[in-house]
């Protein structure tokens, strides 16, 4: 089924509702294999609820269809020297898909990348959205501004929640100024241990670093600003050399993904008890990327850690996942979208 | 805005209650009638009740006692922090417990490396600032009233400052919180797992449950700030100033606008220096490092001047100190001008500002009210002060339309009906004029995932309160309602 505009988001969660019919919910498809397994009976296309619906830059506002391509979005943004600041990844190389990534994929899955340490994640982006429930009703949530405390921020629980909600038909968000250049330098032949002791001291010097990365023997920082700022900001980073790219060397191949959360002073230990063959640490090490075998599974979900794609096992029922539960029922109890991927 | 009439069934029980409330917290109930006194309400001052009982818990497992009791005795529960809050979040109730957390006051952990403190819910906002500021940090979100006002407050509210453009609200400057429901299940919630259930707990006026430990982020302190001022002719030219920096891809640490009637009391009040016969005032704070401060300042200045402002910029603290007082004065200096004052507060687009602006004089001229407007300018965020006399004869009334019309025009606009205050009691009656009834009843259907009894701050935020029915199916016609004794409009 093909879905071109809300109301006909709203007929076709009707019709599933009447007849408990289960929907798998997908836009442009390259981050279709994420999360659990799920069950579905029919697929609801939403790739055509696309495009711009209006962008302010002086406001620093953006509202978009979901089925928006990450990339025209970023290319309007760049137009008037802006962008999102949780600069959204598009996991095809990760996953081997292809297709057109989505700004609903990314939010729903919280692709955020390298900048979210300084500007926030996306649900620190995301200032309102209008979906879909499981009632087959359209309703909209939090606002158009900037600044907004009016009623439940349920944009946040759409963050993250890989459909399992709604089906988001329209979002807000807001965007900040692009720097006019960006650095990145890097300390190579580095351990863990020291390179995210760099990382960390990076950190918390006034650079107002855009991306703070560990992969394989080397630390990267990115810096950005103007001429002048990049040169007082060089000065705090004393034995670090200018390198072109960032390279994360994260091929996962065919092995699990894993996305861990975990304190930056944490990361280098953690990374040695996984001893994973492919990863890296994202955030100074606030959030570590594993390609894991399905075998490691168990460990990595008791460290708290996020199957991007592969083998999860069971979330263990307490009053967390109780919680989940209970908030997934309040938008969705026939549990009609994308039921199981969220293993709620 | 009517208050509830109390729950009478409850009122009878209510030597029970107190009795099981000193059992769980022998040396921490409050329940004679002067020391109730002393927790009859918050900064929303025109509301005033003392609550049933009130209980000062020191630890969470307390706050899970009390609430388990709650729970079990059916008997609503307000959570409270400082009473510090503008919208009424934590206005008692005759019939419900008020759970004030200011004794769990402790900092549990600083944590530099990490650029993490853990703080229990009654630390003030600034007593985490200073807990790292030795260190170079500092914790981002600072409301005016952060010498007073509690994280837990801050985490209900989800509260701004001037510095939100920038640094973000509350809700950005989370890590992980520690909840405890009204079952008095204890779930800590962050990044890590799960739907974002810390991103509805912050803001959601202590409807959902109490906070009772927080993790927050610290930042680096920026090595250098400056300030400066510009003053405009007219209110379009200071927008078009505030349109232009942002489009310039510069965005200040603050940027606060003040109207010709505010700018004229705070002269009469303390003598900022402002230019006479302004029309509107800018005071622009930026930081970071030396280089950035002074490409982002001169261009500033560029732009002002470009629009025909007066500028002058802060060489020194003094004069920085000096610039800022004004700003920081516009409560005191109104409130000299008449016994009362309401604090609005919604969010404009910026560009909507003459609009709002022109259509709210005329507003004032048929309520025959005073009034002055500060303006979060670099996030549209508003603040009309309206002063009034609460002993003269309607005129809170008054005040109150005045300031519904305001919100109303706001959301009319494209902006919402608060930006940092919270609905609380204050505006709950308006929601229904930026939310349709399917928006209404998906929140109130979130609601009752965390709560299915509707004790938690009943009373707050939702003009109406429905049945919680198994399942998340609301009925909101036929259902049972809990609170027979709410007014509903």
């Amino acid at each position: 089924m093909i879905a071109e505009n809300e109301a006909q988001v709203v007929d076709v969660a009707r019709a599933a509702r009447a007849g408990r019919r289960m929907l798998e919910i997908v836009g442009g498809g390259t981050r279709r294999g994420v999360g659990r397994p799920m069950r579905s009976d029919e697929v609801l296309d939403v790739s055509r609820l696309s495009g711009i619906v209006d962008y302010e830059p002086e406001e620093l506002i953006l509202t978009v269809r979901p089925g928006t391509a990450l990339a025209e979005i970023e290319d309007a943004l760049a137009a008037k020297g802006q962008r999102l600041g949780f600069e959204p990844q598009d996991w095809s190389a990760m996953l081997g898909t292809s297709g057109t990534g989505t700004i609903g994929g990314a939010i729903s899955v919280n692709a955020n990348g390298p900048a979210a340490i300084r500007f926030g994640r996306a649900r620190d982006h995301l200032l309102g959205i209008r979906a879909v429930n499981g009632f087959g009703e359209a309703f909209k949530a939090g606002g158009k501004v900037v600044k907004n405390v009016t009623g439940f921020d349920i944009p946040k629980l759409f963050c993250g929640a890989m459909g399992t909600l709604g089906v988001l038909t329209e979002l807000t968000f807001r965007v900040f100024p692009k720097a006019q250049r960006s650095l990145v330098l890097a300390r190579q032949g580095v351990g863990p241990d020291e390179s995210f002791a760099l990382l960390r001291k990076a950190w918390s010097a006034p650079l107002d670093a855009t991306a703070l990365i560990h992969a394989r023997d080397t630390a990267y920082v990115r810096i950005e600003g103007e001429a002048e700022a990049l040169a007082e900001k060089k000065k705090f980073l004393d034995g670090w050399a200018e390198v072109d790219v960032i390279d994360t060397g994260f091929v996962p191949g065919r092995r699990d993904i894993w996305r861990l959360a975990c304190k930056p002073t944490d990361a280098s230990r953690v990374a040695r008890e996984i001893a994973a063959p492919v990863w890296y640490g994202d955030w100074a090490g606030a959030a570590l990327w594993i390609a894991a075998e399905a075998s490691q599974a168990a460990k990595l979900a008791a460290l708290g850690g996020e199957c991007i794609r592969g083998a999860a096992p069971r979330i263990v029922p307490d009053a967390r996942a109780e919680l989940d539960r209970r908030v997934k029922a309040a938008f969705d109890p026939l549990n009609l979208f994308n039921p199981g991927r969220m293993g709620v | 805005m009517e208050l509830a009439e109390p729950n009478f069934e409850i009122l009878s029980r209510r030597a029970e209650i107190v009795a099981g409330l000193k059992s769980i917290l022998p040396d921490g109930v409050v329940a004679d009638r002067a020391g109730l006194a002393a927790f009859d309400g918050d900064a929303l001052s025109a509301y005033r009740q003392a609550p049933l009982v009130c209980v000062l818990p020191r630890t969470k497992e307390q706050v899970a006692a009390v609430l388990k009791f709650a729970s079990a005795n059916a008997v609503p529960i307000v959570p409270r922090g400082a009473g510090t809050s503008l919208s009424g979040g934590a206005l008692p109730r005759a019939d419900g417990i008020l759970i004030a957390l200011g004794r769990m006051n402790r900092i549990l952990e600083i944590d530099i490396d990490n650029r993490a403190l853990t703080v229990e819910p009654g630390v003030t906002n600034l007593a985490i600032t200073r807990a790292v500021e030795d260190r170079g940090f500092y914790y981002a979100p600072d409301p005016s009233s952060q010498i007073a006002c509690t994280i837990g407050g801050n985490i209900a509210e989800n509260s701004g400052g001037l510095h939100c453009l920038k640094y973000g609200l509350t809700t950005n400057n989370l890590l992980s919180v520690t909840l405890v429901t009204i079952d008095g299940e204890t779930v800590r919630l962050g990044h890590d797992r799960g739907y974002d259930l810390m991103g509805v707990v912050a803001g959601s006026e202590g409807l959902l449950g109490v906070v009772v430990e927080a993790t927050v982020r610290i930042l680096p302190r920026p090595p250098v700030t400056r300030t400066l001022m510009a003053a405009f002719a007219s209110v379009p030219d200071a927008g078009q100033c505030v349109a232009d920096i942002i489009a310039a891809g510069i965005v200040p640490a603050a940027m606060e606008f003040m109207d010709r009637r505010c700018i004229e009391a705070v002269e009469a009040y303390c003598a900022p220096g402002y230019p006479a016969h302004a029309e509107g005032v800018l005071v622009i704070d930026a930081d970071g490092l030396q280089s950035e401060v002074d490409a982002a300042t001169s261009r500033i200045a560029a732009i002002a001047r470009g629009l025909g402002a007066e500028v002058r910029e802060a060489t020194d603290e003094a004069e920085r100190a000096r610039l800022w007082a004004g700003r920081k004065s516009a409560f005191p200096a109104m409130g000299r001008l008449a016994p009362d004052m309401l604090c609005m507060d919604g969010t404009i687009p910026r560009r909507k500002l003459p609009e709002v602006l022109a259509r709210m004089s005329e507003m004032a001229k048929t309520y025959d009210l005073g009034f002055c407007n500060v303006f979060h300018a670099g996030d549209g965020n508003l603040h009309p002060l309206i002063i009034f006399d609460a002993m003269k004869q309607g005129e809170l009334a008054r005040a109150e339309a005045f300031g519904a019309d305001i919100l109303k025009l706001c959301v009319e606009v494209g902006g919402v009906l608060t930006g940092e205050h919270g609905v609380g009691v204050e505006k709950r009656d308006l929601m229904p004029a930026m939310f349709s009834d399917d928006d209404l009843a998906q929140q109130q259907r979130l609601k009752c995932a965390f709560d299915s009894g509707g004790l938690l701050n009943p009373g707050k935020v939702f003009p109406t309160l429905s049945a919680c029915v198994e399942q998340g199916h609301l009925h909101v016609s036929e259902g049972r309602m809990p609170w027979p004794n709410l007014p509903r409009y």
